[in-house]
């Protein structure tokens, strides 16, 4: 047994006084990494990445509601709560709405179904034409178009509450009337129609000023 | 000097925590790119599954983005070989677009806005298009006027061009995007 251990560690002393051992080197350079950056260094530098990985999340996550130019807030400034506006066109000057599609004519309605739920109406044009929801914090969370609708695009929205108070035999389900269930109190309708020429958006506008969202009695 | 050292490693980790943030609000759209050539998409943006940094984004510039069911957009600023979009270049977009209702094609500069033209032109619907024979689409960015769909890209020296598809009947899921559906963007001459 002794001889075999013997003839173990003389083998393997042999290699190690030959050629350095791969293990030693890597030892080596992090010593010598750990004397150019000491502890004090190290230290702080892992603990900035790590505390600045969370500073940046959580500012990530808060961006939705600390921000200052959101889209409810533009609208707001031009337009009223459950109220339906025409938004002005898009030109090389601006936009209210980043990225909005310079084909088409926009209305917004801001709407808070804290009070009452909303009715929003909006008769087709003779082309494409759309109504979206979104939360005030700017979740999009519903959309159709003329064709999934029919001739006039007319719905209910009903805050969560709203919605399990409503009587499921009652008349306004049986009706085709549709209701949709904001998951925010606060939010807007976007409507759009399409424009398919330039010279047909002023027809176009006055079709959607027959258009309209408001409490609902 | 240990307070020092504390004080310092805060205010670097506030800075490189913020410093991220706004590299990522101000140049993503969203984590769930889709691309296409030049072409990405970010279909869950119009979504409730929404992911934070999209919202950031949005909530950050005030845009609504436009929800899948309504619409799907394709955001491009390089041609097919990866060159940015330059105003000053005649820009060829030519293909078939996937089948939808209504299409849109218009042209932004790169902080957004629309590209001003005495022919008050900002871009192509699906209507006003002149289509070649085999239902494909042919036009050419240029400052210069051009036979054909001709779009005035006001010299700018960085351009953007939003494709929307409204009401179209494919399912983008975040897989599906590649092959060439979507039109190609070639630079062909530049002064």
């Amino acid at each position: 047994m002794t001889d075999l251990l013997a003839g173990f560690r003389h083998r393997r002393t042999l290699p190690r006084t030959t050629r350095p051992q791969p293990l030693k080197t890597v030892r080596r350079t992090f010593a010598r990494v750990g004397a150019a950056l000491p502890e004090q260094v190290l230290l702080p530098a892992a603990f900035i990445l790590v505390l600045g990985l969370i500073v940046h999340l959580a500012s990530i996550l808060a961006m939705p509601v600390l921000a200052q130019k959101s889209a409810y807030q533009r609208l707001l400034e031009i337009a009223k709560v459950n109220q339906l506006t025409l938004l002005p066109d898009v030109t090389p000057a601006g936009m209210l709405l980043p990225m909005s599609d310079p084909a088409f004519v926009t209305a917004v309605c801001p709407y808070d179904l804290s009070a009452r739920p909303l009715r929003v109406r909006v008769p087709a044009t003779q082309d494409y034409t759309s109504v979206s929801f979104y939360t005030a914090r700017g979740v999009p969370f519903y959309a159709l178009n003329d064709h999934a609708a029919g001739r006039v695009i007319e719905l209910d929205l009903l805050s969560p509450s709203q919605r399990a108070a409503l009587p499921e035999d009652e008349e306004i389900t049986a009706a085709d009337r549709l209701v949709v269930e904001s998951p925010a109190p606060k939010g807007i309708v976007l409507i759009r129609a399409y424009a398919r020429y330039g010279d047909l958006r002023p027809q176009v506008r006055r079709q959607l000023e027959a258009a309209g969202c408001q409490p609902s009695t | 000097m240990r307070l020092r050292t504390l004080t310092f490693t805060l205010i670097a980790s506030v800075a490189l925590g913020l410093g991220l943030t706004y590299a990522s609000v101000t140049h993503l759209r969203g984590m769930d790119a889709v691309r296409s050539g030049p072409w990405t998409g970010w279909p869950h943006s119009g979504t409730t599954q929404i992911d934070p940094y999209a919202r950031a984004a949005f909530a950050r510039s005030g845009e609504l983005p436009l929800v899948l069911a309504d619409g799907l957009i394709f955001l491009a600023e390089t041609d097919d070989t990866g060159k940015p979009l330059d105003g000053r270049c005649d820009i060829r977009i030519s293909g078939i677009l996937p089948q939808s209702r209504v299409w849109t094609l218009s042209l932004m500069d790169e902080t957004g806005q629309l590209v001003a033209n005495e022919a008050q032109r900002y871009g192509f619907t699906s209507n006003e298009v002149v289509y070649r024979p085999d239902g494909g689409i042919e036009m050419v960015l240029s400052p210069r006027a051009q036979p054909g769909n001709w779009l005035p890209s006001g010299a700018k020296a960085h351009l953007k061009v939003a494709l929307r598809l409204y009401d179209a009947p494919f399912s983008f899921s975040s897989s599906s995007g590649e092959g060439s559906v979507l039109p190609r963007i070639v630079t062909e001459r530049c002064p």
